[in-house]
């Protein structure tokens, strides 16, 4: 697997230090990749750019800025997510409000239609405004909510695999996850469905070192049953911005932080 | 060469037999390359617009061949919405969606679609519909309430009654539907349900049909080879004798389809029908030489002269009728359908192979039949042959249509005025299904269907706007802004100017992401307001072509679908302005007065949005391309009748005449229901041309071969009065013109008009030996009138064995060709000689100098 390989590479080189200890304990691990994945500094905001590609290559773009707070580390969170292109959704706003022990908050802004909508959170397992990216993808699946084994590890990656506590409640059977053992970023992830079949994956393919944080910059998810993928491309990331708690209110729906949303200077 | 033909067949009998047999032997082990086809697409010929067309669609809106398994419940009060069958249909679903060829994504039931409504305050929900099985039975009837505000769903997956419910199960490929079939029936079979459970859908039917041919050619052709059998040994009473024709049959038919196999064309419906086709008119020359050999032998003794008499007699009326038959079928080359001009022209093909294995195999079995075997055949018989009911009928009948003449052809008149006004009453129509008998379970899950939803027959009304004016002026002003804009920027953006605007999503996706990328870099005032200019343009023409996201458009697709809705000829129709609307309701609260499309392009934008928020995103895809540019209104039909479907047409033309489309809109039609019209509208207008062709070029034959126009013309009076008959029949007893229907009519020409050459060439040879009419009338009712009767005999009740068959194609073909027969061998031996005795100085003239009419016509004889 000489891409993994080449990942791996890609990962050490950014790595601060190696890790002479070889973890053990799979709830370890899964708690230090979460702390990765979407807690690094205490705020960050990054601009996305989604290319949803459908089995016959036809494409939609969508593109948006994430503001981020960590209420707390590995605990609530508060997303922004402010849509710019295609022109069309410009303006359209989603607000989140991560919770651990509960269900989370999450409202909508519709411009086009003039209206706030609340969104019940119910199933977190559905597209991402037309993505292959689930929701639950944009803001972390709760580590609680799998059991985690190992399945091996590697001279790069701690191979885990996580059966869903509550198997009603996903369509998947389980997952496999191949966390880098320096950055504990996972760097791949694949689901396999009732049938056995392995049919969707998250793949990783750059990685950068932001402010200290080694950072997903490029990533794919492919739905392997329709062959259509979205190509995720995170730009202008910074961390520990100073995100005022004010940011996160439904008043930034209709009015988006203007000061916060603007790229920053380079 | 007709003698050395026959010299060769009564001198090298064995040598003969075993080219004959080489033959036999070669082509029938090409008959194992056979391939079954029973897609009625393939009626029209693969580079066809609208099939083309038809194709893209189907790939562009990723619509798979589909197994259709129904369920219905008339028992309970709440139809299916009771906790055991929603509990056996959530564990069918779900246990179908595991079995591998199934293409599970695509995959639609109660089980695996999703539900958008409200929850609490404010807040909507998206979920799946039934992701569970419900417990209670409160939960089975909450199901019927959310899927009654979901227009989508109601009377599509579960029909409006509430009785039956469907699971559409995409396949992916329709080899896979009979093993697939097999083992969703399993699965049914163990379901704790009371419910009726159906499987059908279009690769269903294929694959049955296919199966059925196949029994059909297995079991219906060796039964009607039979009975021709049995006829002609009552015919002929010598099983030795009658077993030579038999052997002709055979080996054309073998020879024929082996031959066609080998060439590498697929058994269609149509060329499952070639041997029931080529058996009766391998026969007809055969039994016109045995009859004529069983009649004359004992007369001289010698076995190999009476044979060669008879052979040299009949080459000339053989080979004019096998020629006249071929260009019969031949004419069918004129019908751009290809399974009809396959078989037309291996038709035709098999009639001239019947005709030279019939002069080379009859002479050379008969001289190596046993002197006894001839005498039991002949001597004692002959008394018989001239004395049976029929020898005696025909003389009847003879002496009748010569007294009689004026009456007969009075009678003639009336009956052509009759038929031809039965033919204005013909209704053209077809529906593949109802190739199926009414008792089969393809046509009984059919009606059950289509009796409880809105239709299972799918059109499609497809609009597709051309992005291109718009896109080409963004071009030129941008051209223009890029003067301003740095070199290092410029380079990238024109790449992406010029690049393939095949998928205006890629097209404006990419341009907008280079202009923005190189925004965010640039300097210099000039630049960055050029930058800014071209990206304000490029959102703009963005916008514009995702033409089907404009409020105006949805209105417009939503006036055209209530308009077919009201109709009374569709039963429903699916659209992108159903799902904005329920989007819509659903974000703004759920009254029923917000089922409407938003004022806004960027509002109907953001609602699908949300849609897309779904479970299934890509459901959207099957009804809109991703650009926007393309959409489909999906009828759903109740009859999948052309008649029904044609209707539909005619009321969109109608209302798109009236209403017209907005500018750079373009409407096509597609879905299979509509493909069957196209071909169906090819082959009424292809039969009329073959036909006529066929027609003039018969009669340019007959008058060659009877060196006269008025002969020739008389000759074409059977084969009209058959065809127009038979067509007039068909008009007044309601059938429609189908494909079957629409076959005959060559048929028809090809033996009809056999009986009336044998006639007049006989009829004119005794009227040169004899040089009386009258004389030559009564030795034509003799042996010649026995021939014809015994061909049209033979061939009529051969057949009846198709109409056991399990297909109603080869069941009306069964009818028909009995129809033909009795009314082309009627025309024949009746009006014929009516005829001859009305106008025949004017037929025969060079007779009439000889006085052959004085005893008919009164004159005096002359001569």
């Amino acid at each position: 697997m000489p891409r993994n390989l080449m990942l791996a590479l890609a990962a050490l080189s950014l790595s601060t230090g190696i890790h002479a200890e070889v973890l053990t304990d799979a709830d370890e691990v899964i708690a230090r990749a979460d702390l990765a994945a979407y807690y690094g500094g205490t705020d960050g905001r990054s601009e996305v750019r989604m290319i949803i590609t459908d089995a016959q290559d036809r494409q939609q773009r969508r593109q948006f800025t994430v503001l981020r707070r960590d209420v707390e580390d590995a605990g609530d969170q508060q997303f922004l997510v402010v849509f710019s292109q295609p022109s069309d959704v410009r303006n359209t706003v989603f607000l989140v409000d991560k919770h651990i022990d509960r269900d989370d908050d999450r409202w909508l802004y519709l411009p086009g239609l003039d209206l706030v909508k609340r969104i019940s959170a119910g199933d977190k397992r559905t597209s991402f405004v037309g993505a292959h990216y689930f929701y639950e993808d944009v803001s972390g699946r709760r580590p609680s909510d799998d059991s985690h084994e190992f399945v091996e590890t590697t001279d790069a990656f701690y191979v885990l695999r996580h059966t869903p506590i509550d198997p009603q409640s996903v369509e998947f059977t389980s997952y496999i996850t191949w966390i880098d053992r320096n950055t504990f970023l996972p760097m791949k992830i694949e689901y396999t469905n009732p049938a056995g079949n392995v049919y969707r994956r998250v793949e990783v393919f750059g990685v950068e070192n932001v402010d200290g944080h080694p950072t997903v910059t490029t990533s794919r998810v492919s739905d392997l049953l329709t062959g259509g993928r979205t190509d995720m491309q995170f730009r202008y990331i910074q961390y520990d911005v100073g995100l005022p708690e004010s940011v996160f209110t439904e008043r930034s729906l209709r009015n988006p932080p203007r000061e916060w949303l603007q790229r920053p200077e380079n | 060469m007709k003698n050395t033909v026959i010299r060769l067949a009564i001198e090298r009998p064995r040598s003969i037999y075993a080219a004959v047999m080489l033959l036999v032997v070669a082509t029938a082990a090409l008959m194992t390359r056979i391939e079954i086809d029973t897609d009625p697409e393939n009626m029209l010929p693969a580079e066809q617009a609208d099939r083309l067309f038809h194709n893209a669609v189907e790939k562009t809106y990723t619509y798979h061949d589909a197994i259709v398994v129904g369920v219905v419940n008339e028992q309970h009060p709440n139809g299916i919405y009771n906790v055991r069958s929603l509990t056996a249909l959530h564990s069918l679903s779900n246990s179908i969606l595991a079995l591998d060829g199934v293409i599970a994504p695509d995959l639609a039931s109660l089980a695996s679609v999703d539900n958008i409504e409200q929850e609490g305050s404010g807040a909507i929900r998206f979920e799946w519909l039934m992701r569970a099985a419900p417990v209670t039975e409160q939960q089975a009837t909450d199901i019927r309430d959310k899927v009654n505000r979901l227009p989508l769903l109601k009377d599509s997956l579960v029909s409006g009654d509430g009785r039956a419910a469907t699971i559409y199960v995409p396949i992916a490929s329709k080899d896979l539907s009979y093993p697939l079939s097999r083992e969703i029936q399993a699965l049914i079979d163990e379901l704790d349900s009371e419910d009726a459970y159906h499987i059908t859908g279009l690769p269903v039917a294929e694959d049955t049909f296919g199966h059925d041919m196949f029994v059909q050619m297995g079991i219906s052709a060796p039964l009607a080879g039979l009975m021709l059998f049995v006829l002609m040994l009552y015919f002929f009473r010598s099983a030795q004798l009658v077993i030579a024709p038999m052997l002709v049959a055979m080996a054309t038919v073998i020879i024929s389809m082996g031959l066609m196999i080998g060439l590498g064309f697929t058994v269609h419906i149509m060329s499952s029908m070639i041997p029931i086709f080529l058996m009766p008119i391998a026969v007809v020359d055969s039994v016109h030489i045995m009859s004529e050999f069983a009649d004359s032998y004992g007369r001289g003794g010698n076995v190999k002269i009476i044979i060669s008499r008879v052979v040299d007699h009949l080459f000339r009326p053989m080979l004019f009728t096998s020629l006249t038959s071929a260009v019969g079928f031949l004419s069918l080359l004129l019908t751009p359908i290809p399974p009809v001009q396959i078989f037309g022209a291996i038709v035709a093909f098999g009639i001239l192979l019947a005709f030279i294995l019939t002069i080379l195999l009859i002479p050379a079995y008969v001289i190596r039949m046993s002197p006894a075997a001839l005498d039991k055949l002949t001597s004692e018989k002959r008394k018989a042959h001239t004395d049976t009911l029929l020898a005696r009928a025909l003389r009847r009948t003879g002496r009748f249509a010569m007294r009689r003449g004026k009456l007969v052809t009075g009678i003639a008149v009336l009956a052509i005025a009759f038929s031809i006004a039965g033919i204005y009453r013909i209704e053209i129509n077809d529906n593949p299904v109802r190739w199926f008998k009414a008792s089969h379970p393809i046509r009984i899950a059919d009606d059950v269907l289509n009796e409880h939803f809105a239709g299972t027959y799918d059109a499609f009304v497809v609009l597709t706007h051309d992005g291109a004016v718009a896109r080409a002026e963004y071009i030129r002003n941008a051209n223009k802004l890029l003067v301003d804009i740095d070199a290092a920027y410029a380079v990238g953006i024109r790449e992406q100017l010029n690049a393939d605007p095949v998928d205006s999503g890629a097209y404006y996706g990419n341009l907008i992401a280079t202009i923005d990328d190189a925004l965010f870099d640039a300097v210099g005032p000039a630049t960055v307001d050029s930058l800014e200019r071209l990206m304000e343009l490029a959102e703009q023409a963005q916008v514009t072509s995702k033409y089907f996201q404009h409020p105006e458009a949805l209105e417009y697709i939503s006036d055209i679908q209530d308009a077919l809705n009201n109709s009374g000829y569709v039963g429903k129709s699916n659209a992108l302005s159903d799902v904005v609307k329920v989007v819509n309701r659903e974000l703004r609260g759920g009254a029923d007065s917000e089922y409407r499309i938003p004022g806004s392009e960027a509002g109907v934008a953001q609602a699908l949005m949300q849609y897309q928020s779904s479970h299934r995103p890509h459901d959207l895809w099957h009804i809109v391309t991703p650009d926007f540019s393309s959409t489909v209104i999906w009828l759903q039909l109740k009859s999948g009748d052309n008649q029904d479907m044609s209707l539909a047409m005619n009321f969109l033309d109608e209302y798109l005449a009236a209403h017209p489309l907005p500018a750079d809109v373009e409407m096509r039609w597609a879905g299979k229901t509509f493909i069957n019209v196209v071909w169906q509208n090819v082959m009424v207008a292809g039969m009329l041309k073959s036909l006529l062709g066929a027609f003039v070029v018969v009669f340019l034959m007959m008058a060659f071969l009877f060196r006269s126009a008025r002969l020739g013309l008389l000759a074409m009076v059977p084969l009209s009065v058959t065809i127009l008959g038979v067509y007039g029949i068909i008009g007044w007893a309601g059938k429609d013109y189908d494909m079957p229907i629409a076959v005959l009519s060559s048929l028809t020409l090809g033996l009809s008009v056999d009986f009336a050459i044998h006639f007049i060439e006989r009829t004119r040879s005794f009227l040169r030996s004899s040089g009386s009419f009258a004389a030559a009338e009564k030795q034509m009712f003799e042996e010649p009138a026995r021939a014809i009767a015994r061909n049209a005999i033979v061939i009529a009740i051969g057949f009846t064995p198709l109409l056991f068959a399990p297909l109603v194609p080869y069941i009306t073909v069964g009818i028909f060709m009995a129809a033909i027969m009795a009314l082309s061998g009627v025309t024949t031996l009746v009006l014929l000689p009516a005829l001859m005795s009305c106008a025949g100085p004017w037929l025969f003239p060079e007779m009439k100098k000889r006085g052959a009419f004085a005893a008919v016509s009164g004159e005096p004889a002359t001569a």
